[in-house]
């Protein structure tokens, strides 16, 4: 079973939820999908056994051979290659290596580099976390690739929480399209309201079951709160706000080394998504 | 020489558009002779790189100089590329734009002055 934890406002505590859970079941595959700014090691701690790089393929262009690559500039819909008069110039931060400049151009005029993008981690966090993060290299778009190397590891038979990039582009529809449930924090102010919409959007479009976590809760109104229940959406728990929990997280401590009862309470939430799939 | 104006409209009476990838309309306008037409921007429904489609489109068609209001880096390295003299900075009506650069009151631009997706109307175009 995968549950993905996602929101659409950044800084809602999908990173506190998705260890907070790994850390209650103990036995588990953890996903940090968020590599653009991935920090649940931060509190997982894993012991990292494995660093393996991930590329893409990008083009380059023999040059100087009166080859002609206009073909290849009017192919690419990223505008990623430029012709001009009878020099091309290439945009590397454009590209989506989808090698089509390749098949198009002159033969033999257009070859393939391999390009790191960024790099997936792998080990173990206690107690029995299979733990992984992907680590997109500064500058690169490329956060997709790095998503779609950690897919080739999920582990479908065993519990999967994956840890999402918050809002709803396409590298949070990654993280959710193979999900079986995804959980959606969000706090409760008009601008988590205002996001959590936005992603119910994607996800029933999408066709997933979800469920709303509000976290931080008592620091703004009760809207999110009452649109769920007008919506008929399960709100699965509510967080306090309370500063201990925040130093608490400021010192990469959990919330159930905070309150143990929170380990329960994640146990049960996992049991009732894994009932309500089942249904 | 033929000059290329970013523009809001189809006339001389048009504003200079600010957006060089992303305008509407180009006044194509030849200064030996005062003719003029106007092409639509199709590369401004471009997923990325707009400005480099455009600066493609702009070089094929001979143009020397592009009066706009602001370039991108990648429009100015396909300009720069074709040999195309970019005046940027330009806000007025189309006409008193082409007037300005005939009394040689306009001054080039030598670099970028925009980032990458000034004219996407996002916040840069990443989410």
């Amino acid at each position: 079973m995968i549950i993905s934890v996602a929101s659409g406002k950044g800084g809602t505590g999908k990173t506190t939820v998705a260890c907070n859970m790994a850390l209650s079941v103990g036995y588990c595959q953890f996903m940090d999908y968020d590599v653009e700014a991935p920090n649940s090691s931060f509190f997982l701690k894993p012991d990292i056994k494995h660093i393996h790089k991930v590329t893409i393929k990008q083009p380059y262009f023999l040059r100087g051979t009166g080859a002609d690559f206009s073909e290849c500039a009017s192919f690419c819909n990223y505008n990623a290659v430029a012709v001009v008069g009878d020099d091309v110039i290439f945009f590397p931060e454009l590209c989506h290596g989808c090698g089509g400049c390749l098949l198009v151009g002159p033969e033999g005029a257009v070859r393939e580099n391999d390009v790191v993008v960024g790099e997936v981690r792998n080990g173990v966090a206690s107690p029995s976390i299979d733990y992984y993060m992907g680590d997109l290299k500064p500058g690169s778009m490329r956060t997709i690739s790095i998503q779609g190397d950690m897919d080739k590891s999920l582990n479908r038979d065993e519990l999967v929480i994956i840890d999402c990039p918050p809002g709803t582009s396409c590298s949070m529809v990654f993280s959710v399209k193979d999900c079986d449930y995804c959980i959606l924090v969000t706090e409760p102010t008009p601008y988590g309201l205002n996001d959590l919409k936005l992603s119910i959007e994607v996800l029933e479009s999408m066709d997933k079951p979800f469920g709303v976590i509000i976290n931080r809760d008592g620091i703004g109104d009760d809207e999110v709160e009452k649109f769920c229940k007008n919506s008929g959406i399960k709100i699965l728990a509510m967080i306090p706000n309370k500063r201990e929990i925040a130093e608490y997280y400021s010192r990469g401590d959990s919330l159930i080394e905070y309150d143990s009862s929170w380990k329960s309470r994640f146990e049960e939430i996992v049991k009732e998504i894994e009932k309500d799939i089942r249904k | 020489m033929i000059v290329a104006i970013s523009s809001t409209g189809t006339s001389l009476e048009s504003k200079v558009d600010p957006r060089f990838g992303r305008c509407p309309f180009f006044i194509i306008y030849n200064t030996d002779d005062d003719s003029f037409e106007h092409v639509e921007n199709q590369a401004r429904q471009a997923m990325g790189g707009a400005g480099i489609q455009t600066g493609q489109m702009i070089a094929g068609r001979g143009v020397k100089a592009v009066i706009t209001g602001n370039v991108g880096p990648n429009a100015f390295r396909v300009l720069a590329a074709a040999g195309v003299k970019v005046y940027s900075g330009v806000s007025d009506q189309v006409s008193d734009a082409v007037q300005k650069l005939k009394a040689g009151e306009l001054q080039g631009t030598s670099a970028p002055d925009v980032s990458s997706h000034f004219g996407t109307g996002g916040g840069g175009g990443n989410n």
